[in-house]
């Protein structure tokens, strides 16, 4: 297990992420045993402030040489060079194919790594038009587990081999990505109990699918189709005309046209499984827009994931009617 | 017998210097045209498909052959390989490897040189009106090079063949 997190973790950082870092800071966490890699989950880099490697729950920093350090005044500290030629790197020079991510304060990169940024918002006609002096960069590490889902399969997939309106429920960082792509695979792959089902995917922000040049770079199940890259509300409205799937599948929910699109997927007879930022139901009821699908009960099921003790720990899962729990406990993907 | 063919050889390399000059001139407007189309066709892949800029440039010489077509291919390779370079470095890298295949003028290599420096980092819209003020900049200087073309390619041959015959006519 421990071999297998190791080559997984020096796959994604050779594959991904050193393509998009400068040489130093490559060779600064190259340095860094696999003992500490194993369990990175983002790379942080800020204007003037150490270079940040989280592991899980927690984060290290790192000298100039590579070694872990405890004292930030002895840790590396980026430059703005290293956030430019980071940039420039992700962006291969093409900001411009970045637009519409960039006004959202992402971009994705190959292997379905989100990169959060952080600078200077240009504010046109009341809306974000670009971020300029980029002076933070959050590095999200994506990992595909498979197997992860299988907790939750059998409370979502009916003895009719239907699937449930099932809604993801997690903080960030708590594994629903990779939840809702293991849900996806293998609801698409089926199984000698249930029969596989066509999944349509709108990936908004690339990382479900990791789309290369619009093909999916991990496993999503034989009838899978991905649009990549497009609006959820329209994609969602898209897929259902064109692709006649059984199930859509998307990703954090949280904008009107978002909840607008979701209701009308569900009154087309078409599941919909799909994720949403939040700590638990109650919380959630308070919010606009996805409140309204939890207080109309368009969901059957809802999935409550936590990184406690682990990222990808599932919580609950809840049956929507009575709010029944149907699971409760830890299991760590 | 010497002299003659001494003479011949004169005329010969007169004649091979005025027609090579006027090949130049000719060849000239034939690759800014080539120049604007491929900027043209970058500024559609650019703003129709968002392709990264690598892709684009490299699609861009789609149909176009020769020196200008060589030269926006090995500018899409670099910058596929040396993605930590950035466009302005790479064209200033290329321009100065294939300077004598690419006939163009010092103003036209600091259009393509600041064309580098700003490809990559605007936004769609912004890329497509500064490609097209490129393309506008290069088609005036394809005006000037076709009217010079026209001007000059007959005198470089004619001045060739009857610089070489003064010559023979001074040494003789």
């Amino acid at each position: 297990m421990t071999d297998n997190k190791n080559i997984l973790i020096k796959k994604i950082l050779e594959q991904s992420i050193y393509p998009v870092l400068p040489e130093q800071l490559i060779s600064m966490i190259s340095a860094v045993s696999l003992e500490h890699l194993r369990n990175l989950t983002e790379i942080r880099l800020r204007i003037n402030q150490p270079l940040l490697l989280v592991l899980g729950n927690q984060d290290i920093t790192v000298n100039p040489m590579g070694e872990v350090v405890v004292n930030y005044n002895e840790a590396y500290l980026c430059n703005q060079d290293d956030i430019q030629r980071t940039l420039q790197l992700m962006s291969k020079n093409s900001l411009y194919a970045f637009e519409h991510q960039l006004k959202m304060g992402f971009l994705t990169i190959d292997g379905g790594h989100r990169i959060g940024l952080t600078g200077q918002a240009i504010i046109d006609a009341g809306e974000v038009k670009t971020l300029k002096s980029i002076n933070g960069l959050n590095i999200r590490l994506a990992r595909e587990v498979k197997g992860c889902a299988d907790q939750i399969i059998p409370y979502i997939i009916t003895k009719e081999g239907q699937v449930l309106n099932t809604l993801i429920i997690s903080p960030p960082r708590c594994g629903k990505t990779t939840i809702l792509r293991d849900l996806i695979r293998q609801i698409s792959m089926g199984s000698n109990i249930y029969k596989g089902l066509p999944v349509g995917v709108v990936d908004e922000r690339s990382e479900i699918a990791a789309c290369k040049s619009g093909i999916s770079t991990v496993d999503l199940g034989i009838r899978t189709d991905v649009l990549d890259n497009c609006p959820k509300a329209m994609g969602m409205l898209m897929l259902i005309r064109s692709m006649s799937p059984a199930v859509v599948a998307t990703d954090e929910l949280g904008r009107a046209e978002d909840i607008h699109a979701v209701r009308e997927a569900l009154n087309a007879g078409v599941s919909v499984v799909t994720t949403v930022h939040g700590k638990d139901l109650s919380e959630l009821l308070h919010r606009p827009y996805v409140g309204e699908l939890l207080e109309n009960k368009y969901f059957h099921r809802y999935i409550l994931l936590s990184d406690d003790p682990r990222v990808g720990t599932i919580k609950k899962i809840i049956d929507s009617s009575n709010n029944k729990i149907l699971w409760e406990g830890a299991k760590k993907c | 017998m010497l002299k003659l063919i001494g003479s011949l050889l004169v005329l010969l390399v007169s004649s091979y210097i005025g027609f090579n000059m006027a090949s130049r001139c000719q060849e000239r407007p034939r690759q800014l045209r080539q120049i604007i189309t491929c900027v043209g066709s970058l500024r559609s892949h650019i703003i129709y498909s968002c392709l990264p800029l690598h892709e684009a440039i490299a699609n861009s010489t789609n149909g176009i052959y020769g020196p200008v077509a060589e030269f926006f291919q090995q500018v899409a390779n670099s910058l596929e390989k040396n993605a930590s370079l950035t466009p302005q470095e790479i064209i200033k890298k290329v321009l100065s490897e294939m300077e004598g295949s690419l006939i163009l003028k010092r103003p036209e290599i600091e259009v393509l040189y600041v064309l580098g420096g700003n490809l990559g980092v605007m936004n769609c819209k912004e890329q497509e009106k500064y490609l097209s003020l490129v393309i506008e900049q290069l088609e005036r200087f394809e005006n000037e090079a076709t009217r010079l073309r026209d001007l000059n390619t007959k005198m470089y041959r004619y001045l060739g063949i009857c610089g070489g015959l003064a010559i023979v006519i001074i040494l003789v």
